[in-house]
């Protein structure tokens, strides 16, 4: 299939609705799971669940655009790690192409991929723009990893993986779960929903 | 699309000069307004340092003279502060270049490498900022709808940068009836880290399903009012430019390239 055919197959109107019910859902689950006070934010479910659903472009434009929004309504930083957000849709659309959310065990696998995509991009931003310190609770981990005397890089690549990987791979589980117990009435109109299944 | 919900942006309303541009030529200036904070083409510190400095007093100036200087004020702390409070004492105590001591405390050593490090990267950081407040805080959010129409880019885009903001205080809504409903049957908020984490799935789930369920309704009245048509759309919203603000557009992206071609040029050493 051509990359046009696959991108026309990618955005049905069905799939545009998807990602802005996606982006609102990126941007509320955060309130929603606050209630249970465990370290996760599930801030990229929402971009996971479009990846699976209709493919890997679909779900980088839904985390793109996410945080592009989010810098808008609150806060202007958000917006400078967009490309790692849409890096996580991407990896996301992956690996359901390659059938890597068909189980639950297959699917943190998945999470475990999203988090080192999500790192290889999040590394420089923080790095470069931030000096490696982004005024979270992560930072207490960098300054520990550099008083044993890592270099900078190092800290922050350490830091990001560690961070994220519970978040992405509960992530992943979650979407598979959701993909699971959709009824088939509705699962039938994504393109992405065979190579689930 | 005109009746955005206040209160879900950040934007304050007002008469400005600022707010009269065209969102696109703000956001041209966000662009420049990094890449020269991050690479301004000077080989001293001092310099980019100045740079850095004038570029700040510039977009002082600017949100003062929108009305939003003290909207701009509150959020810069609020963003700034941890910021600050992390990177002063981690890079100042544990900077991997720190050679100078200037301050010892208890045998805890504060250097002036990590404190020039972390200075310079807040200095950077607030001018993206403030740049990105000028847009942020004085752009009305359809206009950047429109803008995006009005450039050329497709309304479907617009659709996607748009709806999501409309579709925010109803979802927002959702999400309080689905945790008052899972609390009222039982669900465990208060015990230990295991018994809060069972609670997650049933949590998430109904609100993830009931959000996806939605969405067929939705693309059907989308489509049967012409989302799909090809034809050209007229909106009832102009965005106003100008000649001037075309031309100060296109001069803000060729010095943002210019900035970049020159780094490329110097890190490979092509005029050694």
């Amino acid at each position: 299939m051509s990359i046009s055919e696959q991108l026309k197959k990618e955005f049905s109107t069905f799939t545009f609705v998807l990602i802005a019910v996606a982006i609102v859902l990126n941007i509320v689950v955060g309130q929603l799971v606050s209630l249970l006070k465990l370290p996760i934010f599930l801030d990229s479910i929402g971009t996971v669940l479009v990846g699976v659903l209709a493919g890997p472009w679909a779900g980088g434009l839904t985390g793109l655009l996410t945080n592009l929004i989010w810098g808008v309504i609150s806060s202007p930083v958000a917006a400078a790690f967009a490309p790692v957000a849409m890096v996580i849709g991407i990896a996301a659309g992956l690996c359901a192409r390659y059938g890597l959310f068909r189980t639950w065990w297959l699917a943190i696998i998945s999470g475990v991929i999203i988090t080192v995509f999500n790192s290889i991009v999040a590394v420089p931003i923080r790095l470069y723009m931030f000096g490696g310190i982004t005024g979270s609770g992560g930072d207490f981990f960098t300054a520990y990893m550099l008083a044993l005397g890592n270099d900078l890089f190092g800290s922050v690549v350490v830091m990001v993986f560690t961070s994220n990987l519970l978040d992405k791979v509960v992530t992943a589980l979650i979407a598979w779960g959701v993909v699971k117990a959709m009824p088939g009435r509705t699962a039938a109109r994504f393109p992405g929903v065979q190579s689930v299944s | 699309m005109e009746d955005f919900p206040s209160g879900t942006t950040l934007f304050v309303e007002g008469r400005s000069f600022v707010h009269a541009l065209n969102p696109l030529t703000k956001l041209a200036w966000v662009l420049v307004a990094g890449a020269l904070a991050y690479g301004a083409p000077v080989r001293t510190p001092q310099a980019q340092w100045l740079a850095c400095a004038a570029l700040l007093v510039l977009n002082c100036c600017l949100l003062l003279s929108a009305g939003v200087a003290l909207k701009a004020w509150g959020l810069v702390w609020r963003i700034m502060l941890p910021l600050m409070l992390f990177m002063l004492p981690i890079h100042g105590l544990l900077y991997p270049g720190n050679r100078t001591v200037v301050w010892v405390w208890h045998g805890l050593a504060v250097y002036s490498e990590g404190l020039v490090f972390a200075g310079t990267v807040l200095l950077q950081i607030i001018v993206l900022l403030s740049a990105s407040l000028l847009f942020v805080l004085c752009t009305h959010p359809a206009d950047m709808v429109t803008a995006v129409t009005q450039a050329g880019g497709s309304p479907k885009l617009a659709f996607l940068v748009g709806s999501p903001l409309l579709m925010l205080p109803a979802m927002r809504a959702r999400a309080s009836t689905v945790q008052a409903a899972q609390r009222a049957r039982g669900l465990d908020s208060e015990g230990g880290i295991f018994r809060r984490a069972k609670g997650l799935f049933p949590l998430v789930k109904p609100f993830l399903l009931g959000a996806i369920m939605d969405i067929e309704q939705r693309a059907v009245a989308l489509e049967v009012r012409g989302f799909n048509s090809r034809s050209a759309r007229t909106a009832w919203r102009e965005v106003a430019d100008s000649p001037a603000q075309r031309w100060a557009r296109w001069s803000m992206l060729a010095a943002c390239l210019g900035v970049a071609v020159y780094w490329i040029v110097v890190k490979t050493g092509l005029c050694a």
